[in-house]
């Protein structure tokens, strides 16, 4: 597939094309951002500042703990917060969760809902342009990633990363860092699989499922839908993965 | 954290006494004397050294000046700032100072120029990019680039820029080996991560026979473990002598 | 600049000192994420200078009260460093000059970047130069346009930078630094790609207002040679195949 690197001010179609990190400028849509187009004229990002959407599902660290409820650390410039009222866990600080956007108000304050607590474990931050790519279509490559490293693992739409302290973390970030430097190529999860094969052999370790998760079922933010094409077709159908930045 | 590395093993799967992987690049610099990038991981700090007609200090009249500055470069990490330097900075900069001066590996009394004047000697270290331990980067890079330093041509009291007479010719190579004790264990070149964990920071600068520096940071230990610190910096240190010598 | 006119011949048989034709570029080279940590970042190397530049943000806005509820404030810092010449160590830290070229490349980005859709928050564009020959704040430009699309902010268009001047009489593309301290006159020029607007104008010496026209078709033809040269830059970084890592 032929696939052409555009930057920022470049045309993608005529008209108004209501696709996340473009504008439009009376009658034609410019990227907003560095990006490709394949030879469908899909316009899929290879960076973007992520902003969140009600919806996403994020990974985030408690920092404060309050009478009203709990601050959450996100990787975004304002945290999120858990109103007291909608949760029925008492969190503590510096407990990791996984929740989903409940609300996002004009000058970019969160609300979060539907929490749920991470066992002990580790955050990383990976770009969230490629969140998608890590999750994989029906979550594939995240499933790879769990079998082979014998732990389990959350993604967030917000690009933050939690893993088990039971997997292999070392071959977790080697991976994990393939998955972002090879973003933009096909056959990934392929190409993965067999990386993931060459380190521990043709058997899978612990099988995800055999781990405690505290009644918890697996749950990822937007992943790949469609065909393997990259991590575009995922992104442009989501409701939950930015939106355009209108005329400018 | 700490659940992996009871195992023996670090997040990043480097053994405890494992530098990342070293790097030297001299020369970098055109403008200044001498330069040289050091890397080790992603830990970026170069060092460029500039040598100008000063005067000398009251009480050495004829020695010359060796003047170490550091800047933490904002673009260098999200939690450095813009502004006046602040602890960290001051203290990388006087670790390497006295990493260099103690090691006597410049000849300040060769810096004598005339009456009132001496060479001054300044070696600037800028972090660029801080993935843990830049102290370590940075005396790597200032040592490469005091061997990377050109002497200039002095005439009638003044420097001829552009002209050179020579090489400074570093007669010892210090380095600093940084290592913080987590548990019963020193892991040595702490990444920003195991930096967040750490209990007790100790940095030790070498040369090949002495001990040319130490600063401890957060935290306490033991004279043995101390010693077992002075044994890995050795041993760590002859490494990156090494790599220098290149 | 003017006062020493002709003491030091800048052009002798119809080339430059440094064997260049007019409208000839100095070696150019861009280099995109050498800056790990940071968000996004860019090195170039034109003629003898080198400067890297690392963005970071949208983050929270320090001071808080700093913030605007409507956009994000977009701060930069142009920094020279004191070994970045042939002269003596210079002083460290922000000096009048530094204040100045520090706020003209901010106002260059002002009208590029997308900022309403981050109210509260900074990005900030750091910019060091770490050896300087002529022509630095037309390079920390060219350079922080990378960076910034390295960092996926949304940007309406890319820019790009170069100065014309007068050197021996003769309008010339790109002034080294000789050209600049002996020269008559120095224009330089920041053009947005698509739509080329000039996003930062500043001149010294004197020109003839054909002598101005000239110069902008001129700086417009070599913001195009520019321009392929960031293009290029960032498409090799989003192909880049694995081992291939930068050397400074």
């Amino acid at each position: 597939m032929e696939r052409r690197i555009i930057l920022p001010g470049e045309k993608i179609a005529e008209g108004r094309l209501s696709a996340p990190n473009t504008y439009y400028d009376g009658a034609v849509t410019y990227a907003a951002v560095i990006g490709m187009v394949d030879d469908e004229g899909r316009y899929i990002p290879l960076e973007n500042r992520y902003r969140p959407a009600v919806g996403d599902v994020v990974v985030g660290m408690v920092t404060d703990v309050r009478h009203a409820g709990y601050e959450v650390e996100l990787n975004l410039p304002h945290g999120g917060f858990i109103p007291t009222r909608d949760v029925r866990l008492t969190l503590q600080l510096g407990d990791f969760v996984i929740c989903r956007v409940k609300m996002v108000n004009e000058v970019g304050d969160v609300d979060l809902g539907e929490v749920r607590r991470l066992p002990k474990g580790k955050i990383i931050e990976f770009p969230s342009a490629k969140v998608p790519r890590l999750i994989g279509k029906k979550s594939s490559m995240i499933g790879l990633l769990k079998d082979y490293t014998g732990g389990d693992i959350m993604v967030g739409n917000n690009g933050y990363v939690w893993m088990s302290e039971k997997s292999d973390m070392p071959l977790l970030l080697k991976a994990i860092a393939m998955i972002e430097r090879k973003a933009h190529k096909s056959g990934l999860t392929d190409e993965i699989a067999n990386f993931l094969r060459s380190q521990v052999g043709d058997k899978p370790r612990t099988p995800a499922g055999g781990e405690p998760q505290e009644g918890m079922e697996p749950e990822v933010g937007q992943g790949e839908s469609g065909e393997e094409t990259g991590y575009g077709s995922g992104q442009s159908e989501s409701e939950s993965s930015g939106d355009n930045y209108g005329q400018q | 954290m700490n659940g992996t590395l009871a195992k023996g093993v670090r997040f990043d799967g480097r053994r405890f006494d494992e530098y990342r992987p070293i790097e030297v690049q001299k020369g970098v610099i055109k403008t200044a004397e001498g330069s040289a990038m050091g890397k080790i991981g992603e830990t970026l700090v170069l060092v460029a050294t500039k040598i100008d007609i000063v005067k000398p200090f009251a009480d050495r009249p004829r020695e010359g000046v060796m003047v170490t500055n550091s800047e933490l470069l904002p673009l260098a990490s999200p939690g450095f700032e813009p502004g006046p330097p602040n602890e960290d900075s001051i203290e990388v900069a006087r670790v390497v100072d006295r990493a260099l001066r103690s090691a006597e590996c410049v000849d300040l009394g060769s810096f004598f120029v005339e009456e009132d004047k001496v060479l001054g000697l300044y070696v600037d270290l800028y972090v660029m990019n801080h993935a843990g331990n830049f102290t370590d980067a940075a005396t790597l890079a200032a040592t490469a680039a005091l061997m990377d330093t050109k002497m200039p041509k002095v005439e009638n009291g003044k420097i001829i820029r552009g002209e050179y007479t020579g090489m400074l010719n570093p007669t010892k190579l210090p380095v600093t080996t940084t290592m913080i004790k987590v548990g019963d264990n020193w892991l040595i070149d702490p990444s920003r991560d195991e930096e967040r964990v750490l209990e007790t920071a100790l940095t030790i600068g070498t040369t090949e026979e002495h001990v040319c520096a130490m600063q401890k940071g957060k935290g306490s230990l033991s004279k043995d473990e101390l010693m077992t610190a002075i044994d890995i910096a050795f041993k760590r240190g002859d490494d990156i002598r090494n790599i220098l010598k290149g | 600049m003017a006062s020493s006119e002709s003491k030091v011949p800048l052009i002798i048989d119809g080339r430059r000192t440094d064997g260049r034709d007019m409208e000839d570029l100095r070696a150019l080279r861009v280099e995109v994420g050498v800056i790990p940590e940071a968000d996004g970042s860019a090195y170039i190397e034109w003629g003898g200078n080198k400067i890297v530049c690392g963005v970071y943000g949208p983050r929270e806005c320090i001071p808080r009260h700093g913030a605007s509820p409507y956009h994000a404030l977009i701060k930069c810092r142009y920094m020279m460093s004191p070994f970045a010449s042939l002269e003596e160590h210079s002083r460290s830290g922000p000096s009048r000059r530094s204040t100045e070229l520090s706020k003209v490349i901010r106002e260059v980005f002002e009208n590029l970047i997308i900022a309403e859709k981050f109210p509260n928050t900074q990005i900030d564009v750091y910019i060091d130069v770490l050896q300087a020959d002529g022509g630095t704040r037309t390079a920390s430009v060219t350079v922080a346009a990378v960076a910034l699309a390295n960092a996926g902010i949304p940007m309406k268009d890319m820019v790009s930078a170069v100065a014309v001047g007068k050197a021996g009489g003769m309008l010339a593309l790109d002034l080294n630094k000789i050209e600049d301290n002996f020269g008559q006159s120095d224009m330089p020029l920041a053009i947005s790609h698509r739509d080329k607007r000039l996003l930062l104008v500043q001149m010294d010496g004197l020109l003839t207002r054909e002598e101005v026209a000239t110069i902008l078709e001129m700086a417009e033809r070599g913001c195009d040679k520019v321009h392929e040269v960031q293009a290029d830059a960032l498409k090799r970084f989003y192909q880049k195949g694995e081992g291939e890592t930068f050397k400074w």
